[in-house]
């Protein structure tokens, strides 16, 4: 069953089009990920797909629900955790959690309950009375991520999660991530190949606002004729820039 | 509601954890109500000038210190709408109107908070320095004042919300010298006339201060008191509006 589906999705920005006839579905429960360079136009996407942006064209549905028409209903059954980490500074992470589980509208005990199933859940405990502004950037990324999942949402949306992270963070975070799978539907965007390759169960490949090719691990490298991410990637990137450039698809 | 408690609640962490806002919030304005109480003392009575009077003074240094929450509110506005929190938030269910309330409410229970401690230190200083205040005086001044902390939150609201988090509080900071000018904190218009009580009369500032200090002597006069109150609860319905309007049109066109 599906759980997103575009249809000939499209954002222009003036002349630009950030995203270009975009239609994929990705089903229930799948760890879908958005893989591309800087300006490819995955967090165009992901910020329709979050109701953060209206298409210039095309429809976006989450859940069945319209993106565009029914974007409370949306809203309901996503949780996002941006590029940037966007917690509160000066609270601690039991309330940045418990500020977006009331945000959400549950009441106090189920506020309690969901904060401290999911500081369990992620191991915040041994910083959970610190403010948001003292934690190193992994913390960070992990608490943003928290709070995205304090509403049980059946749709998570990571945008580039671990930007800016080392090498045993990043690793850390895709522990969380991995342990996700499976109980709702990820969309992850990346421009890192092994975070792709290691988290994913399809990929999408986005080149100049368009998907140049979608499938499995195994489908992205055959099609690339690769025998790893990365050349597979350069190989489909290099075969449709200059189609796009020209315009011709 | 619960969602504009929970963003209230938020606001108001964030704004109470900052040394800052003591700084600029309580303790610059409590320090200026001294200093001015001390110039005060230095004024020869035959003068006829009663603006640092501690009755006049305390309203003019409350009104003064709610400028300081709007600058906040500019902050805490502009800041949020800089980073990518407000892009987290606007994907949750929260509607404009949410965040509006939300931030109003905490910013005037800290203007009330902070016009109640700058109040208790004035009459402190009644009753060393004399004359004594009313304490029902007081009350009722503190009550006047509201509408007037609305409307420089709203102030507050409307820059941090069309500005940046640069641009925002140096706005912010001329609106803070101009209100206490022709607020005539510092300096007592009815006595000056001419162009500039003129200037004072055109702006809302001057009947907050005007309200409040005939509040504050139980001094409920048409002219006195029932006008420039209500010029000021017009002032900040109007406020209000317009800056729950922008705020929603910007939010608006954010997520078009």
């Amino acid at each position: 069953m599906s759980m997103i589906e575009t249809r000939n999705l499209t954002r222009k920005y003036g002349d630009i089009t950030a995203v270009n006839n975009l239609s994929l579905t990705i089903g229930e429960g799948e760890l879908f990920a958005l893989l591309g360079v800087n300006g490819a136009g995955k967090t165009t996407t992901i910020r329709m797909l979050s109701c953060l942006s209206k298409p210039s064209s095309g429809e976006a549905f989450v859940d069945g629900h319209s993106c565009s028409a029914e974007s409370k209903a949306v809203k309901q059954v996503i949780g996002l955790s941006p590029q940037d980490t966007a917690v509160a500074d000066h609270l601690t992470v039991r309330e940045n959690l418990e500020f977006m589980a009331a945000v959400y509208g549950y009441d106090k005990a189920e506020v309690k309950q969901r904060t401290d199933r999911i500081i369990e859940e992620f191991h915040l405990g041994e910083v959970v009375n610190q403010r948001a502004q003292t934690l190193s950037g992994g913390w960070k990324r992990k608490l943003s991520i928290a709070m995205a999942l304090i509403s049980d949402p059946k749709v998570l949306f990571l945008d580039e999660p671990t930007l800016g992270l080392d090498v045993l963070a990043r690793r850390e975070l895709w522990r969380e991530i991995e342990k996700l799978k499976g109980k709702m539907t990820i969309v992850l965007t990346t421009h890192y190949m092994e975070e792709a390759e290691h988290l994913s169960d399809r990929i999408a490949i986005m080149i100049a606002g368009r998907i140049a090719a979608v499938g499995t691990l195994e489908e992205i490298l055959a099609k690339g004729g690769a025998d790893n991410l990365e050349d597979a990637f350069v190989a489909i990137a290099e075969a449709n820039t200059d189609d796009y450039a020209g315009g011709n698809v | 509601m619960n969602r504009v408690l929970a963003f209230a609640d938020r606001n108001r962490k964030e704004i109470l954890r900052d040394p800052l806002s003591y700084i600029f919030c309580l303790a610059f304005p409590l320090a200026m109500l001294v200093v001015m109480t001390l110039v005060n003392a230095s004024i020869p009575k035959e003068s006829g000038m009663t603006v640092f009077r501690i009755d006049n003074l305390a309203v003019g240094i409350a009104v003064f210190g709610q400028t300081f929450v709007m600058l906040f509110t500019g902050l805490t506005v502009s800041k949020d709408r800089s980073g990518s929190f407000l892009v987290r938030m606007y994907a949750t269910p929260m509607e404009s109107s949410d965040f509006t309330l939300g931030y109003l409410l905490p910013m005037l229970i800290i203007a009330l908070a902070q016009n109640l401690l700058i109040y208790l230190a004035s009459l402190v200083i009644s009753l060393i320095t004399g004359p004594a205040i009313n304490p029902l005086g007081l009350l009722v001044s503190l009550v006047t004042l509201i509408p007037s902390a609305v409307m420089f939150i709203c102030i507050g609201l409307l820059f941090g919300t069309l500005f940046s988090e640069k641009a925002a509080p140096g706005l912010c900071s001329i609106i803070i010298s101009l209100s206490s000018f022709v607020g005539c904190v510092w300096f007592d218009a009815d006595h000056t006339g001419g162009v500039m009580l003129t200037i004072c009369r055109v702006l809302p500032f001057y009947y907050c201060t005007r309200a409040g200090r005939s509040a504050i002597r139980l001094d409920f006069g048409m002219d006195t008191w029932v006008i420039p109150l209500l010029i000021v609860v017009l002032c900040a319905a109007a406020l209000t509006a317009v800056s729950s309007f922008v705020f929603r049109s910007k939010m608006k066109a954010d997520l078009s």
